[in-house]
């Protein structure tokens, strides 16, 4: 029962971790971008659903709109502006590019609102919700809940419109995209745009759970990456399902080992995954 | 040997002595200690090219190897009783052992790929060195043992870090001469072609990472006993990773003499950049880096040294081109065909 109860919390987690795998699997997948500033992208919005809340009185469980729509805007101007020129340099220069926007970000922060952390006490967040012999934080269940809302959302842009199936049909080749029409600059921008988006939401359904000050998105940043290997570079289903067994990965590994261990089993499937099955858990070889 | 060397190994050497005597003239303990962090840094960074700017393999772990330096330093010191400079050794040692395992891993990784696993092998450290408490004294920290005991550690320290910066700098104008150098540069241009031609990436790569390895482990130890105090979270943080391949790209990554000018830039700019703002002097680091990304692809040597003619052919610096692997693929087509 207890187990249970740990892969409950751990799956509960995962579907933040999803959210947020999503938007580092989205730029990847349409662009072959490794994001580096994805983690300071995830702060950033925690940063807005923050100042939402205790400026404006918005609970984060609708600031994430917000936080949304605030990221996917920088994530157009950081597209346009920064990421556009890189477009055709290797990825040693765009890696680079990705970690000079993190850093610039994560600085900014510090140097706007300190290295002070930051908290926001939510009443409906605090409550322990029974389902049958399980109990589950309230805040953990309406951030899953709601983080599900999103990449439902997510999902019917991609399979249910058309620009989402040009998005899609960029994904999958980059050079033919062009040849049936699709202007790639565009889809690309809202690539990217929309995984700043998914950070965004991401961090502001964070907020109820985590501490917030400027540093907050590195160790997420590197946990975007796991996901993202686990559920085979650039496959959005992949990064999802990454985003639910790192959850409940790190779960047990607090369980059976202990809690601080548990970023350490992170890496290590990381690396495993890589070496023995680069596709992902869900990809199939490439021949 | 040709005139153009001839004159190249003079001036290097002049420098050189001319660097040591700098604690002469100047006694500051301010001043002593920015440019000991300069120099540790330019080796830093010097350490890194060899890896990351002449085979092009973007390292973001080089950290692994300065915070083995700086905890093999400091424990086999304190609990083993070592002397010191034994501990530094030791250090090496170890960090050469774990170049020899992370690099068989990561090398056989490419573009993104080798960057992401190079990452996640140095944050394996950091939590291990943080987790195994009985051993490393885990988020609590150590006092680290001086390596230079007495009144004038200031200046030994300056001295030391511009000697290492100096090895370091040989290694760098050996690759930058050496057919060892050439086919470094070959697997950065382009790697099947390199295999094609009988260079052994796998091995070729490892060979560099060993002497990159040991230097950024020496800048560990020192700067670990330099510095009175060592946590696994800031001795292992990935921030002295970036900063080694930032120090690198600013200067002109691929060339011998650009990491020590990136050091002396961004270290200058950084303390500037301090007295203006007491925290987040990082944010300099950031802009920076993009600056050079979109404006000096080939840092500030490729902007203002076109003298030679080798590297002007290069432009817009070596890094521009795509580098990558086929599209999908993490792996060497060596791997999956063999």
């Amino acid at each position: 029962m207890v187990v249970l109860q740990t892969v409950l919390n751990g799956l509960l987690t995962g579907g933040l971790y999803a959210l947020i795998g999503i938007g580092m699997a989205l730029v990847f997948g349409v662009m072959r971008i490794v994001n580096f500033a994805h983690g300071a992208l995830i702060m950033v919005g925690m940063y807005a659903a923050y100042f939402a809340f205790t400026l404006l009185g918005l609970s984060p469980y609708l600031g994430w709109i917000l936080s949304a729509l605030l990221l996917f805007a920088l994530g157009w101007l950081l597209y346009r502006g920064l990421i556009r020129p890189v477009m055709g340099q290797s990825d040693f220069m765009q890696i680079l590019l990705t970690t000079g926007v993190w850093l610039a970000l994560v600085d900014l922060a510090q140097l706007l609102f300190g290295a002070d952390y930051r908290q926001i006490n939510l009443g409906i967040a605090n409550a322990v919700v029974r389902l049958g012999p399980l109990r589950v934080s309230s805040g953990y269940l309406l951030s899953f809940f709601a983080a599900a809302v999103v990449i439902g959302l997510v999902y019917a842009f991609l399979y249910r419109t058309e620009l989402g199936r040009d998005v899609r049909a960029v994904a999958q080749n980059r050079e033919v995209a062009p040849l049936m029409g699709i202007d790639v600059e565009r889809v690309s921008a809202v690539a990217f745009a929309l995984g700043a988006a998914c950070a965004g939401a991401g961090g502001a359904l964070l907020l109820p759970l985590f501490y917030l000050y400027p540093t907050v998105g590195d160790p997420l940043l590197l946990r975007s990456f796991v996901m993202v290997v686990l559920g085979g570079m650039g496959s959005v289903e992949g990064a999802a399902l990454g985003g639910l067994v790192l959850g409940v990965a790190e779960s047990l590994t607090g369980y059976f080992w202990t809690d601080s261990y548990s970023q350490v089993v992170d890496f290590l499937l990381f690396l495993a995954i890589l070496l023995v099955r680069p596709s992902g858990l869900l990809g199939r070889q490439r021949a | 040997m040709s005139g153009g060397r001839r004159w190249l190994y003079a001036g290097s050497l002049a420098a050189l002595l001319l660097l040591l005597l700098v604690p002469l003239g100047v006694q500051n303990a301010y001043y002593l200690e920015v440019l000991f962090r300069i120099f540790i840094f330019a080796a830093l960074g010097l350490a890194w090219n060899l890896v990351g700017g002449y085979a092009g393999q973007l390292s973001l772990g080089h950290v692994a190897y300065f915070g083995v330096g700086a905890y093999a330093f400091t424990l086999l010191t304190l609990d083993l009783g070592w002397n010191p400079w034994l501990g530094v050794a030791g250090g090496v040692g170890f960090s050469l052992v774990a170049a020899l395992v992370i690099g068989s891993i990561t090398f056989r990784l490419r573009g993104p790929y080798f960057t992401l696993a190079t990452i996640a092998t140095a944050e394996i450290l950091r939590l291990l060195v943080l987790n195994l408490q009985d051993f490393t004294r885990g988020a609590i920290g150590i006092s680290t043992p001086p390596l230079f005991p007495g009144p004038s550690a200031d200046r030994a320290f300056y001295l030391a870090a511009v000697l290492l910066a100096a090895v370091a700098y040989a290694f760098n104008l050996w690759a930058d001469r050496s057919r060892f150098g050439y086919y470094l540069m070959a697997i950065r241009e382009d790697e099947d072609t390199a295999m094609a031609v009988g260079v052994n990436p796998a091995r070729t790569k490892l060979l560099a990472l060993l002497p990159s390895a040991a230097i950024t482990s020496l800048a560990g130890s020192l700067y670990a006993s330099s510095f009175h105090y060592i946590q696994a979270d800031y001795i292992f943080s990935i921030d002295i990773s970036n900063q080694a391949a930032i120090v690198a790209m600013l200067g002109g990554a691929g060339t011998a003499l650009g990491p020590v000018l990136g050091s002396v830039i961004l270290t200058t700019a950084s303390e500037l950049f301090k007295e203006v703002f007491q925290t987040a002097h990082l944010l300099i680091y950031g802009i920076l880096i993009i600056l050079v990304v979109l404006f000096l692809p080939g840092g500030v040597i490729g902007f203002f040294g076109r003298r030679s003619r080798r590297r002007a052919q290069r432009e817009p610096g070596p890094f521009a081109g795509s580098l990558s692997g086929e599209e999908g693929s993490p792996r060497h087509s060596s791997s999956s065909s063999t």
